[in-house]
């Protein structure tokens, strides 16, 4: 393997991560003693892996769990009021259709009685017109006999 | 179920990991699968278990990768919220942490992708929070405390300048210790691409911080 390729680089960064199988470690280890392109690339490698070192986490929030646990519940709840909410979404279109139909019924209702009341108001009104006909011919005959009536002149 | 019931179930002691915590438990590669398993069957303690060993490693994630403990507490959250929601319709098919810290990758990028311009406009006024809150170690005497954030600085700055995805390759690498299928699980690439962006991402951080050997 040439010193300065890619996969001698990788066996290196293999090797400071740990990776790197005992017998080919080993191998590499001696390598390192002897080989003037592998050493200052292996000293490079090991000074990057303990600079990383020193990033060390920070301590975590003590109400983390808490948090989580109140998220996932809102998230149950949520999901039961809207298995709960899918019947009534499916009885939404034939609610709608039957207030159509109703609104059509109450329009149909409204307008054809319009019409109706046509027939008994004239029967109505000749009764009427009878009644003060015959109402005049009374007044008519108390008149011929003498009698006083508000028609009469004073 | 009410605000605290799934809290108050993690708190029973047979039920809770953090209660009843034995690392010795988690030999078996598969532990987390067989622990998500369990949640989608409905078993609440399960997941207290996968986040009281995941919650750590997450948030340290973002907090190297966003640079602000607030910002990498509230992903880490939306990470274990995501976890919880895909209960039903998980499936074992990879292992646990690479998908847990495939939704960690995907919402971290995505962040440093929208915020950038805010966040490094906040990163100019207060150092993100980050360096302010890093506790001083009272076995450094002054001076050393000053190199030490100093060298810190340095650290955080070589990190940040690094490409998006050769940042997170580098965490994955260094911090989490994933192999490098796994980071390209994660980052959903070829093992032959992730080792060039290691490549890359070490070449750059030796060209900066060799000189802090």
């Amino acid at each position: 393997m040439e010193c300065s390729s890619r996969q001698a680089a990788e066996r290196i960064v293999a090797y400071h991560a740990g990776t790197l199988d005992p017998h080919a470690a080993a191998a590499l280890e001696w390598h390192l003693k002897a080989c003037p392109v592998c050493r200052p690339l292996s000293a490079a490698q090991q000074a990057v892996w303990s600079a990383l070192d020193i990033w060390q986490p920070l301590p975590i929030s003590p109400d983390f769990d808490q948090k989580l646990f109140q998220r996932i519940d809102a998230e149950e709840r949520l999901r039961w009021w809207q298995r709960l909410s899918l019947p009534r979404l499916s009885w939404r279109p034939s609610v709608s259709l039957a207030g159509a139909s109703a609104a059509l019924l109450v329009a149909f209702l409204l307008r054809t009685p319009a019409s109706v009341p046509t027939s008994p108001a004239p029967a109505q009104a000749k009764f009427q017109i009878e009644q003060v006909e015959r109402a005049l011919d009374d007044m008519d005959m108390l008149e011929q006999i003498g009698v006083e009536t508000a028609r009469s002149p004073i | 179920m009410n605000a605290t019931s799934i809290e108050s179930r993690l708190a029973q002691p047979s039920w809770n990991g953090r209660v009843n915590s034995n690392k010795s438990d988690f030999g078996s590669l598969d532990r987390d699968a067989d622990l998500m398993l369990r949640v989608r069957q409905g078993d609440p303690s399960s997941f207290g278990l996968l986040l009281e060993r995941h919650r750590g490693p997450v948030i340290h994630f973002f907090y190297r990768m966003v640079q602000n403990q607030a910002v990498a507490e509230e992903l880490a959250q939306e990470v274990f919220l995501r976890v919880y929601r895909s209960r039903e319709s998980y499936e074992p098919t990879a292992k646990f942490t690479t998908w847990l810290f495939r939704i960690a990758t995907h919402l971290g990028l995505n962040w440093i992708r929208d915020g950038r311009n805010e966040r490094r406009q906040g990163s100019l006024d207060d150092d993100g929070d980050g360096a302010a809150r890093q506790v001083p170690d009272r076995a450094r005497n002054v001076e050393q405390e000053l190199v030490y954030q100093a060298r810190l600085g340095e650290v955080r700055q070589a990190i940040e300048n690094l490409p998006s995805k050769q940042r997170a390759a580098v965490l994955m690498h260094k911090y989490q210790e994933l192999e490098y299928a796994q980071i390209a699980d994660v980052l959903r690439c070829s093992e032959s691409a992730v080792k060039s962006l290691l490549f890359r991402a070490y070449e750059a951080l030796r060209s900066r911080l060799v000189h802090l050997a």
